[in-house]
């Protein structure tokens, strides 16, 4: 497969973007006539507009550059903080999203066999009353419980919910289980908050537990680890990967897969045992630390040592750098926080270090949350009451996991085994469960016991490949969404172009379908537009002052850190954990013995590059120029010892299944781990750049479900490799 | 006399985290076609044993010399280095003969063989995004470097700039900017962590390439205009002693016709 495209191709690109651009012609250019309106846009309809990434969720504020009706180049914008002026490679390959040829560009309904991928083109009439008439009767045959709702985080998640809760089902799938239960489970026990936000001014030391920020950008945060390291702050990386987050650190360390609780519950031990923590903050803000004192005892980085395999001196050095350096000191939460069954206790291990220090107000912050009564909402009733219980086993299996979040993993366990009842329908926005979710045969399996599956995307994506309906949303430079509200401004994302095809947006497809199914009432707002009106409101600032500036100021609450608010039972920050006593579970943290491989076995690791996200950009041309073959990496020492050379095409099976794929001997991985790049591996023949590039780990992860946070253990499949 | 500001980027490949989005925004803002690229990672990427290991790379393109090898070996003049910095090229009037690619000592024009035979003669590079820097903006790949391991202003701002942080922070970098005498001097400055090789660039003296060729292309009319009188003189020498020779054989043909005659 090779990774650059033909001169032909590009023509062939060439030719469908303009073509594209002639059917606008078709559609009244409201969006350049308004743009013009607002000065954005010249006579010749050039200029720039502000807008809002989508190419991940960290949502970088862009000025998008216009030339005569056509995205021509996107820049950062440098009033968004999450941005400063700066895109990472993927905002900057966001328009050859929008003109991707491969674009869904009219409804589409199914008349081959599901996988098949043949469909034929509808209009919206036609497609929302077939998907609305077949989730109207599975309510009326089987309860509203039946259907299933999944999204990803997205700003129109809101209305999404709208859906979910008007129609009456409990049954909520997102993506959280498979990337950061362990860590907002863990925080919302220790802090009573999910995520903390994170400050590099003025830190001096800081320790990585697994945040690949330099591939896996976070344009402003990146940034400021950057900026940080260049100031000379101290920065301790713990992976089982060399990765380029690693290559930018003072110290790496290779740490054994599953080990950082070890490895954090020692330097705990250090802390306390040598009396390095901050005895004013624990005093004043923590509970439990006697208890957790008592316990730590044990861990000892001699203990820890032959565990994690790290010098029992290099973690007391650690601890006591670390606690030198306090408050001025991070222990890094992590994000994507899903890899083994004892992630949440390493993340409560992390949070009670942070206390220690004593760090708040100076590198942790309340978070300020996306999420404020400033701006106004459309008027709804209460939603119906929902007595079915959850598929996903929240909260009766998993009292700990918020209802919002929920167990993806187990949602769809539930949907094959009929327990404990069958669902029938699966309605899907902006997801890939056919990539994302572990062992991707039981995925298949899940679609097969579906009556009905309809799909919302830009693309043909794997899950739409198999679905009965596909819609096609707008992409983001083509779309309004809900105001995004990031520190004290709200920010807007606009279209900046007309929308190509029939796509629309989120908002105006769940609003059309809510009226189908006779939830008009919870989609009060008569177009996008009239929807922003509400929410600035009670602002006083007019739709057309924000598209201009690409944000409106908030009044400000935000203040310095004075005392804040642990929203747990004790009301302080807990180091001993009463709620998880009751529930059974470790109420501090204790070692857990992960499982590991097998001799002739690997640890799978999964991780993130800096040109792709999640499942959903492998088909963007630009980024597919720029990214590295996926290969799965081998030690170099490993590989040799099996016989095994770069390029080898290998065999890589585990208890879930088995794919072929080329081999990297690499210098920069453990002897006993191989890893590979999440994202390829594609089903979807829709996708004729991403076809047929690579494979996919969901082929092989199994499901292990951690009973705490419900978090997936996605670094707990252990696979054998062998040449074919 | 007016002061010229002269641009020069500054590469500083301790914050390079090889992300690429320089190279996706030079190729949106420039409409490089999917199959070409004016950006390359250069470099040896991952350096040394599990577990001591090091990762150097470097964002290469032209380097915009003050004294252009390029420009010196075009026999149409389609290139120019601009006061400003910059280095370009004028496709209308180039002929194809690819004279600055072998010129170039850090291998960076590239003939378009797709173009070439049929759109004409084109060889590509970086041209310092003059519709950029024009309106005051910084190149494409400047602005959006996340992390800031690519900077633009004035040269002799980021000269200062590069030796003050080899000053502050000996330990961190080689104890040179690459780029200051390099070739004559560049606009592009690098500041490395690895020996300059190890980045994919070459060992090049303070003297242009240029020059050392100039000096010795400037024998050449000299040199052909000897030779040619040294050749001319030879010819001339040869015809006159053919001449010679032909009469004396005529003369010799005459008097034995003659001598036949008075037979």
């Amino acid at each position: 497969m090779t990774n650059t495209l033909s001169r032909r191709d590009f023509l062939k690109v060439s030719g469908a973007t303009i073509g594209a651009a002639v059917l606008g012609q078709f559609i009244p250019p409201w969006v350049a006539e308004a743009a013009r309106a607002n000065g954005m846009l010249d006579a010749t309809n050039s200029g720039y507009i502000p807008s809002m990434c989508e190419m991940c969720v960290w949502r970088c504020g862009l000025l998008a550059k216009v030339e005569e009706g056509r995205v021509v180049k996107l820049e950062g914008n440098p009033d968004h903080p999450h941005s400063n002026g700066k895109l990472c490679p993927r905002g900057q390959s966001g328009l050859m999203n929008t003109y991707d040829p491969d674009r869904v560009l009219t409804p589409l309904i199914r008349v081959g066999k599901r996988g098949e991928g043949l469909f034929r083109k509808a209009s919206w009439e036609a497609a929302l009353d077939l998907v609305a008439q077949n989730m109207l009767d599975i309510k009326q045959k089987y309860g509203p419980e039946a259907m299933i709702f999944s999204t990803t985080h997205c700003l129109s998640q809101s209305q999404f919910e709208s859906l979910l809760n008007g129609f009456g089902s409990p049954n909520y799938g997102t993506q959280r289980s498979l990337c950061f239960n362990a860590m907002i489970v863990s925080n919302l026990t220790t802090y009573g908050m999910e995520e903390p936000d994170r400050r590099y001014d003025d830190l001096k030391y800081i320790i990585l537990t697994g945040r690949n920020l330099m591939e896996a950008i976070s344009t402003s945060e990146t940034s400021a680890l950057s900026q940080a390291i260049d100031r000379g702050v101290k920065v301790v990386t713990l992976d089982p990967r060399f990765t380029k987050t690693a290559a930018k650190s003072a110290e790496w360390l290779a740490i054994r897969p599953g080990t950082d609780l070890a490895f954090h519950l020692a330097l705990i031990n250090v802390i306390i045992t040598e009396y390095l923590y901050n005895r004013q903050f624990v005093s004043d803000y923590t509970s439990g630390f006697d208890r957790l004192a008592s316990n730590i005892t044990q861990y000892t980085p001699e203990w820890a040592a032959s565990i994690t395999e790290i010098p029992a001196d290099t973690i007391r050095r650690i601890a006591r750098e670390f606690a030198v350096a306090a408050p001025y000191a991070l222990a890094h939460n992590g994000w994507r926080t899903s890899n083994f069954v004892n992630s949440f206790q390493t993340e409560r291990a992390i949070g009670i270090l942070n206390a220690l220090a004593g760090n708040w107000g100076v590198a942790m912050f309340p978070a300020s949350g996306e999420e404020s009564g400033v701006l106004g909402t459309p008027p709804q009733p209460p939603y119906p009451r929902v007595s079915a219980q959850r598929l996903d086993g929240v909260p009766w299996k998993y009292p700990f996991v918020p209802l919002k979040i929920g167990v993806f993993q187990e949602l769809r366990e539930a949907a094959i085994s009929g327990t404990p009842y069958q669902a029938h329908g699966w309605f899907i926005s902006r997801q890939n469960p056919a990539m994302s979710l572990p062992d991707r045969g039981r995925t298949l399996e899940a679609f097969s016991k579906m009556d009905f599956i309809a799909t919302i995307d830009i693309l043909m994506n794997d899950t739409a490949w198999f679905s009965d309906v596909v819609l096609p949303e707008a992409s983001y430079l083509e779309r309004y969404d809900p105001l995004n509200i990031v520190g004290d401004k709200a920010f807007i994302r606009q279209p900046v172009i007309e929308p190509q095809g029939e796509g629309r947006s989120a908002l105006w497809i769940y609003k059309e379908l809510g009226t189908r199914l006779g939830l008009s009432d919870f989609f009060q707002y008569a177009d996008e537009e009239d929807y922003l009106k509400q929410q600035l409101a009670p602002l006083g600032v007019s739709l057309d002052q924000v598209r201009q500036t690409g944000y409106v100021e908030l009044p400000s609450e935000i203040g310095e850190f004075s005392e804040p608010n642990w929203n747990t039972p004790s009301g302080k920050i807990e180091l001993y954990s009463t709620t998880l006593d009751q529930g059974g579970f470790a109420a501090v943290p204790q070692w857990e013995e992960p499982p590991a491989p097998q001799p002739g076995q690997f640890y799978l690791l999964t991780g993130k590059v800096a040109q792709s996200t999640q499942f959903g950009t492998q088909n963007n041309q630009l980024l597919h120029k720029y990214s590295d073959e996926p290969r799965l990496w081998m030690n170099v020492t490993t590989a040799k010892n099996l016989g095994l050379a770069n390029n080898d095409l290998v065999e890589v099976a585990s208890t879930a299944g088995k794919i072929h794929i080329k081999l990297e001997a690499t210098q920069a991985i453990r002897p006993d781990c191989v890893y590979l790049t999440p994202g390829y591996g594609h089903l979807s023949k829709g996708l004729t750049v991403a076809y047929g590039v690579g494979a996919s780990d969901s082929d092989l992860h199994v499901t292990y479900t951690d009973p705490i946070s419900g978090g997936q253990a996605l670094s707990q499949t252990f696979v054998t490799v062998k040449k074919i | 006399m007016t002061e010229i500001k002269h641009k020069t980027f500054l590469f500083d490949a301790t914050r390079c985290i090889d992300c690429r989005a320089c190279m996706v925004a030079c190729s949106v803002e420039n409409k490089i076609p999917m199959n070409k690229t004016r950006i390359w990672v250069a470099g040896i990427g991952l350096k040394g044993e599990y577990p001591n290991l090091e990762r150097a790379s470097m964002v290469y393109h032209c380097m915009h010399c003050n004294e252009p090898d390029c420009l010196s070996a075009c026999p149409v003049g389609a290139y120019s280095k601009r006061l400003d910095g910059p280095v370009v090229y004028n496709p209308k009037k180039c002929i194809g003969c690819r004279y600055c690619m072998n010129a170039c000592p850090f291998g960076v024009p590239h003939f378009d063989w797709d173009k070439g035979l049929i759109e004409g003669a084109f060889i590509d590079k970086c041209t310092m995004c003059p519709q950029r820097i024009d309106i005051g903006l910084e190149p494409a790949c400047v602005a959006t470097c996340p992390t800031e391991a690519l900077k633009f202003g004035e040269r002799d701002d980021l000269l200062k700039y590069a030796h003050d942080r080899l000053a502050a922070q000996p330990a961190r970098y080689v104890n040179h900017v690459y780029g200051e005498t390099e070739n004559g001097g560049t606009s592009y400055f690098i500041l490395s962590h690895v020996p300059f090789n190890e980045l994919g660039l070459p060992e090049l003296s303070s003297r242009p390439v240029k020059d050392v060729s100039e000096e010795v292309m400037g024998f050449t009319i000299p040199f052909a205009l000897g030779w040619g009188a040294v050749l001319t003189g030879l010819a001339a020498g040869v015809h006159l002693y053919n001449q010679k020779k032909e009469a004396d054989a005529r003369k010799l043909e005459t008097s034995e016709s003659q001598a036949e005659e008075k037979k």
